[in-house]
């Protein structure tokens, strides 16, 4: 019989880290002063972090960093906000993506099917990532091979066997960049994005998203940019995305609309376009505290609004106004050593 | 005439996509794996005419796969850069400059990589 699972380079899994999920309900935007600037005073490395317009976000630390982090937020969270730590979270990453809508759908189907509650998804220019419960990596990564084939392992008990020990991890981290610029691989822009945003009444409802994303893959859409995260008290999950559309089509909006309607009947998605992303690749925020607060800061500087913002393996992406671009290519410019696309 | 290939293995799949974008957008063609063993798989099906190698990797670090390369008179001319976060930097770390030096890369890239430096010497290599 063919195989029919879809080849994949490779798999990642972070341990013992501590995540938070919190919300302002003002919607004030500010990401910046509410969230990374405390964090980046404290000296609290992040290594994950998806916020959407709105004030709501999904941040992951190391294990033992869990309880400052949750307590600072709930210092600078409004009345009638909310912050739960989620301790014992893992990030699992799968990569290349390729921005292929159907490598992420199928990404997103395997957790759904692994019955795993998600905190946060993020993706990064190369991978897209999960958090969820480290007691639900097991069943996680064993539904993963039956939906993909990776190049390096042949079986879940590979890929188990060949995790580096803790210690490991310890050291990647201990490579603490200490350079005054902060040093980025590249900057890439990339306008002419549409933006898609909606919720969907909850997670267990994942699957019907999953098929939608591989249903894009039809129209010849690629997905640059994605994240999900649960609203206000997790009654809802938010998912943001972008898409681009092939060079020589028109606009297929309102195909894509009538695609996720199918699949998701009670969904009321919502557009905005056109929107730029910009890919900061390789800052290694996870590696150095404040880098995020960094960025915010520069873009707050441009007056440049942030739409949606993931940070993930060693990456930062975010999804600006289109008009906006200018201003945070040349803000993120100076502010960063880095070439620019 | 026929693209010059480039294989790069990192565990990092973002520094693995920047520097395949930047390569393939200067006419190269690239191919990528995210470990050592990945990495030997990937040279036995097909002779890169550079390696660029990470230093800490999973499975088999870069030292290692270098090392074997290098005494292999089939893969030993193949020009390698290696990416190195250690040395004075990571002072808990395994992994030494010296043994970097020991084992005949072409080039040794510290990390933070700045991806334009690293293109540059792939380019000093063909």
């Amino acid at each position: 019989m063919d195989d029919q699972r879809i080849r994949i380079g490779g798999l990642k899994v972070l341990e013992g880290g501590a995540c938070v999920v919190s919300s302002s309900p003002r919607g004030e935007d500010r990401l910046a002063d509410r969230v990374c600037a405390p964090l980046a005073q404290s000296k609290i490395n992040l290594t994950f972090l998806t916020h959407v317009a709105g004030d709501r976000e999904v941040l992951c630390t190391a294990g033992e960093a869990g309880e400052a982090a949750l307590t600072l937020l709930k210092t600078h969270t409004e009345p009638g906000g909310h912050a739960n730590l989620h301790p014992g979270a893992s990030i699992l990453s799968l990569y290349p993506h390729d921005k292929r809508p159907e490598i992420i759908g199928n990404f997103i189907r395997s957790l759904a099917r692994a019955r795993v509650i998600i905190h946060g998804l993020a993706s990064s220019p190369a991978a897209i990532s999960a958090v969820f419960s480290s007691r639900r990596k097991k069943a996680v990564v064993q539904q993963l091979f039956q939906d993909f084939r990776f190049s390096s392992f042949d079986s879940p008990q590979d890929f188990f066997e060949a995790q580096p020990p803790p210690e490991e991890y310890v050291q990647k981290v201990v490579a603490t960049y200490q350079e005054k610029t902060i040093k980025v691989y590249w900057i890439v822009p990339q306008p002419d994005l549409d933006l898609w945003g909606m919720s969907i009444s909850s997670a267990e409802i994942l699957e019907g998203l999953a098929n939608a994303l591989m249903d894009l893959a039809d129209l010849g859409l690629k997905v640059p940019f994605l994240v999900a995260l649960p609203g206000l008290e997790g009654k809802e999950f938010i998912v943001s995305f972008s898409t681009a559309r092939p060079q020589a089509a028109g606009d297929q909006g309102e195909e894509v609309r009538r695609l996720l309607k199918r699949r998701l009947p009670e969904a009321r998605p919502m557009r905005l376009t056109p929107v730029a992303g910009i890919f900061l690749h390789g800052p290694h925020f996870g590696d150095r505290y404040g880098i995020t607060h960094t960025l915010l800061e520069a873009l707050e500087r441009a007056r440049v609004t942030i739409l949606a913002l993931s940070c993930t393996i060693s990456s930062i992406s975010l999804i600006i106004r289109q008009q906006e671009l200018a201003a945070a290519q040349l803000v993120l410019g100076k502010t960063f050593a880095a070439p620019v696309a | 005439m026929s693209k010059k290939y480039v294989l790069i293995v990192d565990d990092d799949p973002d520094l693995v996509e920047t520097v395949s974008m930047m390569l393939e957008s200067k006419g190269y063609e690239v191919g990528k794996a995210y470990d050592g063993i990945e990495g030997e798989e990937a040279i036995k099906k097909r002779r890169p005419d550079v390696l660029i190698l990470d230093v800490m990797m999973p499975r088999k670090n870069g030292y290692q796969l270098c090392k074997e390369l290098k005494s292999n008179k089939w893969t030993q001319e193949i020009p390698i850069v290696l990416l190195t976060a250690v040395g004075e930097a990571v002072p808990t770390t395994s992994y030494s400059h010296a043994e970097g030096m020991a084992i005949e890369a072409e080039d040794f890239i510290p990390k933070p990589v700045d991806a334009k430096t690293l293109v540059e010497a792939v380019e000093r290599l063909l």
